[in-house]
Formats: C-alpha cells, structure tokens, sequence
C-alpha cells in the first residue's frame, strides 16, 4: 500500500513516516503544497494524507486539484481546524476521513489501513485466500496453521497481492504501490521479492498461490 | 438611597402645582373677601346715610325722627340692626329701640367720611359698624343764624349671613384646591408609570443581553427621544465589549491551534517510538526530536504571552527618542556571525542621526522579529538589506531578504496567527507563524502600519511608524 504524507511540521511527518512504514506502507513525504500537489497527480496513492495549512498551495485546493482531476485516492485530512465548519468543508471536497491534531498514532494507523482496504472493495481486515490468511492489523501471516515470518517489504507485497486476489497484477503496479518514490528500486526488485514470497509461503511441498503470468505480471490466486 | 425619578417627577410637579393653586386661591379668596366685604359696607353706609337724612339741627338742639315703618329693623327685638347718635361733647341724642338702654362704642374718622369696624353686638353676636362725623342738616327757615354742630352717628349690623359666605368661599376654595392635588397626584402618578414605562422595556431589554450574546443591540427605534443617546452609548459599549470577547476568544483559540501542532508532533513521535522495541540510538533520536518540539513550543508560549500582554493593554507606552543605528545594531549582532557564515550580505542604510519617538521595548520586539526571520529565510550567499529614513512625520523602515520562495499572494498572508511560510528552511519545520503576527499588533499598538510584498525571490517587509 503506496501512502502520499502531505505536512509541514517536520516531527509529525518523520514520526508519522516512520510509523506508517513500519506498518508495512510504502510512503512519500513531502511539507510543501507545490510538491504535494506534484506527488499527488503522478502518481498512483492508495492513501493520501493531507495537512491543511500548508506553503505554497493549500490543502484544500490540493484536494480540489485532486478530486477534478478524477483522482480516487482516498484522503485523510489531518489537521489542527477542528471546527464543524472545517470538517464539514474538507469532507464535502472529497476527503474520506477527517482526523484533527493531536491525534493518537495507533488510530491514524487504522484509518489508514482502512481507507486503504476501501480501495480494494474489501471490508475484512483478514484477508484469506485459500489457507493462506493475512491479518492486516498485526501485520501477520498463516498457510494453514503454520505462521509465516515475513520482512515489512515482503508483507507488502503480499498484502498487495492479496487485496487483488484473482486479478492478475502489473508489475508496474507493484512497483508503483510498495515502493516509495524516493527508492532506488526498479521493477526488476518485484522479481526478487516475489521469489522471497514464494520460498516462505509455498514450502514444504503447499500448492502454489503465486502465479506468474507470463508478460503481464503476477497474480495471488487459488488453482485448483 | 437616591429618590426615584418617578418620585422625584411626582413631588416636583405635584408640589409646584399644589403651590400655584393655594396661591391662587388665596388671591381669589381675598379678591372675593374684599368684595363681599365692600358690598355690605357700601348697604352699612346706605342705611346711616338714610338716617343722616332723618337728622336735623333744630336751635341748638339736634334731633332726629325715625318710624318704625320706615326701618323696622331697629325696632324688631330678633337679630336686630342698631344705632346710636351723639352729640360732639358724647351725650346721646338718640339710639335705636333695639339697643335697650346699652350703648354703641364710638367711633369716628375724618368729617364726613364712612369708617367701618368689625364689632361685637350688644346681644354677643358678631357685627360690623360704620362710624360718621357730620354736620346734621339745619332747618333754616325757623333760625337765621346757627352756629352748626356736628354730630357722631355709629350704625352697627350682624355679620352672621356674611360670615356664612366667607366661610363658604373659604371651604369650596380648600375644597377644590385640595382635590385638585389629590385627583393630580393620581393622575401624574399614572401619567408618570406610563411615561416611564420605556425605561422599564429598556431595563427588560437590557438584562435579556447574556454574556455570550455580545452581538445583540438594544433597539432604538421605538424608544422615546431623550433616551435614544443613552442607548446609542450603550450599545457603542456593546460594540467595544463584543470587539474585545472576539479578540479574546480569537486568541485563546489561535492560542490552543497553535499548540496543537507541537502537540500532535510530540506525540506521534512518541507513540512510534514506543510502537516497538528499538536500539539505543533510535531512542536518543527521538529524544533530542522531542526536545526540540518542547524548544519550540516554550518559545511559542512566550510569544503567545508577550502577544496577549499586547492585546490585552497590560503594557503602557513610554515613548523616549531612539536613534535607529545603534538600536538596529544591537539587536543585530547575536545574528550576525551565524548569518556571515552561510555567506550572506548584510546591507544597512541607517542615517547614523535619524532618532524615532517610540517604545523602546517593542520597538525591539518589532525589529528583532523581522530580522530573526530575515535571518532564518534568507538563501545562503544571499543579502538582507535594511533600510531607514524618515517620510514626513513618519519613520519607513523596510527589511528585504533574498530567498523568499513566497508567491505575493502568500505575503498577503504572512500576518495571519496562523499562517506559516516555507517550512523546509527551519531546523523543526516550523516557523512559529506567530512572530509576524506579533509585529503586526506590536506596529498597531505604536500607531504605525506594516505590510508585506514578494518581488522575485525578495521578500519586503515595509514598517511605518509615527516619528514622534
């Protein structure tokens, strides 16, 4: 899950970039309005986080910008206006969710995590395909009854891949929503991590989950 | 306890009214009186003219004949009229049958003319009487020549009938005079209510204002003409209050947004760095992160505060001449070698003799503002320029920094509470926002104006004060 953190107070957005990676996104920062706009419009975000009171352009017309432009990346404003008429005027341009400064971490997170499932049509922070079972929250993995131990990259991978189960997934896709902007990584790294993913989830002789479609990318998928 | 207007309007108009009329009721009381009075000596003096008539100077002898006919009253022995005539040495001639034998007092004015007593009657009864020295005609046919003789002639009548009238007058005149304040002390006392009834309205109107309804204002359209000042001043008081809650309330509201974002900072950073276990240095990070949002927010506090003394009034002008230079340089130095370091240009034209009449102190806070932002946003290798000179009776100070990456419709801004400008240049990503906004009230309280413009990558801020 690719998440876009729009904010000017530089140690909520170390603080909330931190955590929000550690929970498994993949996140671009930027405290500049121009910028956010920029990251907003070029790229494919599941989530995008938004200050309002913002240099240069703000969040607000951002989110304006968005919306005409038909973008559906859902967004949190994340704010110190807390007045009804402020959320009320936030949520009529678009926004998803409206959380007002200062805010606990841990249900920033779960807005988050929830307007990420959102994106994908799925309610259930348990995601399970076949005997394969991802519970978004913690973060945790299971084939059958075994847990599977995976880095926060590979999770995210997986949890990609799990939220777009039976489709079959571009690379690009991938690409675009678990690495960051700032990474160095190219497409090829996909490749990798999924042989990572498939050595820890298909051992010990389990069927295969992961699917690589030849020239058009991979799919999560039960075959029976 | 202060006497109630409607007391006070009662007592004044009833009294002075309660005045006039018993003054005017004396008047016709004693026009009357005097009348009435005239009138019954007038037939007092008719009757003893009528006697006089009847007296004659006969030789020596003065005699007079009456009939009983003629004047029954001095015969008839119920409430009768009296009489009685003298010679000049005292000796009666004459006195009327009623009188039995008693005399009449004597009493007399000038020859020939009517004087009139109040006397007591013979019988007890209250009477008036009319004296008269005369000459009783001589009957000259019978005596050539007479040395004539006068004569003292005393008529004497009851007052009862007149007395009764006066008594009369008297009472009807205390009777309407009396009534009259009473039937007007009803009167006024509901003309009064009535004409103070608006006060009543106002009262009701003006105790229906809540403390948290500063807006209302107490309408004047239906209110009489000598109250409609008092209202107009008392919602211009309204007015002042409704400014000064707004204020207020604008204040601790910006006051508690401002510390929002500190707050939020601190605690995200709290919050994941307790998410999971960490190493050392993890923890060290976000210790020192800590103390700098708590850096930041003291100096906020103390902005907040040395805003809210401004605002609040609590600081009082002492004007004293400044000279410009030597103020600017102090307040320069603590920044100047940080600022010679990153490769900027500091530019001063300051006239060495221009002398601003001001507040010291916040004149201070006012330049140490704009140069500590001057400081902090200008690029590195770029100039600060500032310059002074005097406009008229006013002081123009401008401060310009290269690096601004401001739009003009930004610098419109700038003075807002709220508002910050490029976070990426500061260490913790913020710029108080409040600095700005305290140079804009600081300026205001000195009677000046400032405002902000972006030309390139400039950034001018353009003070100006009153010189003296």
């Amino acid at each position: 899950m690719r998440v876009l953190l729009v904010e000017d107070y530089l140690p909520i957005q170390k603080a909330v970039a931190r955590g929000l990676r550690e929970a498994g996104f993949a996140v671009d920062v930027t405290g500049d309005g121009e910028e956010g706009l920029w990251y907003a419009t070029s790229n494919a975000y599941d989530v995008v986080i938004l200050d309002l009171m913002l240099p240069k352009v703000d969040g607000l017309t951002i989110l304006r910008r968005l919306r005409a432009e038909g973008r559906s990346a859902h967004v949190l404003i994340l704010t110190a206006k807390d007045t009804v008429p402020d959320r009320v005027q936030g949520l009529d341009l678009g926004a998803d969710d409206y959380v007002v400064k200062p805010f606990a971490f841990e249900e920033l997170l779960s807005r988050v995590r929830a307007l990420a499932r959102r994106s994908y049509q799925a309610k259930n922070p348990c995601l399970t395909v076949n005997d394969l079972r991802i519970e978004t929250t913690t973060q945790r993995v299971w084939r059958g009854r075994q847990e599977v131990h995976l880095t926060p990259r590979e999770y995210a991978l997986l949890e990609y891949l799990a939220m777009r189960s039976g489709e079959v997934v571009r690379r690009r896709d991938i690409w675009e929503h678990i690495y960051e902007f700032k990474s160095e990584a190219d497409s090829n790294v996909v490749d990798v991590y999924v042989g990572y993913l498939r050595k820890k989830i298909e051992r010990q002789g389990k069927p295969r989950l992961i699917h690589t479609i030849r020239g058009r990318g991979y799919s999560l998928a039960w075959a029976k | 306890m202060t006497i109630s207007i409607r007391a006070r309007l009662l007592l004044g108009v009833i009294g002075g009214m309660a005045i006039l009329l018993a003054a005017s009721a004396l008047v016709v009381y004693a026009v009357m009186y005097r009348s009435l009075l005239d009138g019954y000596d007038e037939v007092l003096a008719s009757t003893a003219r009528t006697i006089c008539g009847s007296i004659e100077q006969d030789g020596e002898q003065i005699k007079l004949e009456i009939d009983e006919h003629e004047m029954p009253e001095f015969f008839r022995t119920g409430r009768p009229d009296y009489f009685q005539l003298w010679q000049e040495d005292g000796k009666t001639v004459e006195r009327s049958p009623s009188l039995q034998g008693t005399d009449l007092v004597q009493f007399e004015g000038p020859l020939d003319v009517h004087v009139f007593r109040p006397i007591r009657l013979p019988d007890g009864r209250m009477g008036r009487a009319v004296g008269l020295l005369f000459f009783p005609k001589i009957d000259d046919e019978v005596q050539v020549r007479i040395q004539p003789r006068r004569a003292r002639l005393v008529v004497a009548r009851e007052t009862a009938s007149l007395d009764s009238i006066i008594r009369f007058l008297r009472f009807v005149l205390v009777a309407t005079t009396g009534g009259t304040v009473v039937l007007a002390l009803l009167v006024g006392a509901i003309v009064v209510r009535q004409g103070l009834r608006p006060l009543d309205a106002l009262a009701a109107g003006i105790a229906a204002i809540r403390h948290d309804e500063l807006s209302r204002r107490v309408p004047t359209n239906d209110l009489p003409a000598e109250m409609v000042p008092v209202v107009q001043r008392l919602n211009d008081l309204l007015v002042r209050l409704e400014e000064a809650f707004h204020r207020e309330r604008a204040f601790t509201s910006d006051a508690a947004h401002e510390l929002r974002t500190p707050l939020a900072g601190l605690r995200s950073t709290l919050e994941v760095a307790l998410a999971r276990p960490r190493g050392v240095e993890d923890y060290k990070e976000c210790m020192t992160d800590c103390l700098s949002i708590i850096g930041h927010m003291q100096a906020m506090a103390d902005t907040l505060l040395a805003l809210a003394r401004l605002e609040g009034g609590q600081k009082t002008l002492r004007p004293e001449a400044i000279r410009l230079a030597g103020l600017f340089e102090d307040i320069w130095r603590p920044f100047a070698d940080r600022v010679r370091e990153r490769g900027i240009a500091d530019v001063w034209h300051v006239p060495p003799e221009l002398v601003c009449t001001s507040d010291r102190d916040i004149l201070i806070m006012i330049v140490t503002n704009l140069l500590a932002n001057a400081a902090v946003y200008t690029n590195d290798g770029g100039r600060i320029e500032v310059t002074a000179g005097q406009a008229g009776a006013s002081i123009e100070l401008k401060f310009a920094n290269t690096g601004s990456r401001l739009s003009d419709e930004d610098a419109r801004h700038v003075f807002d509470r709220f508002w910050r400008g490029d976070a990426s240049r500061t260490d913790t990503g913020i710029h108080g926002g409040l600095g700005l906004a305290l140079v804009r009230r600081a300026v205001a309280l000195l009677g000046g104006k400032v405002d902000a413009s972006v030309g390139g990558d400039v950034f001018t801020v353009r003070v100006t004060l009153p010189a003296c």
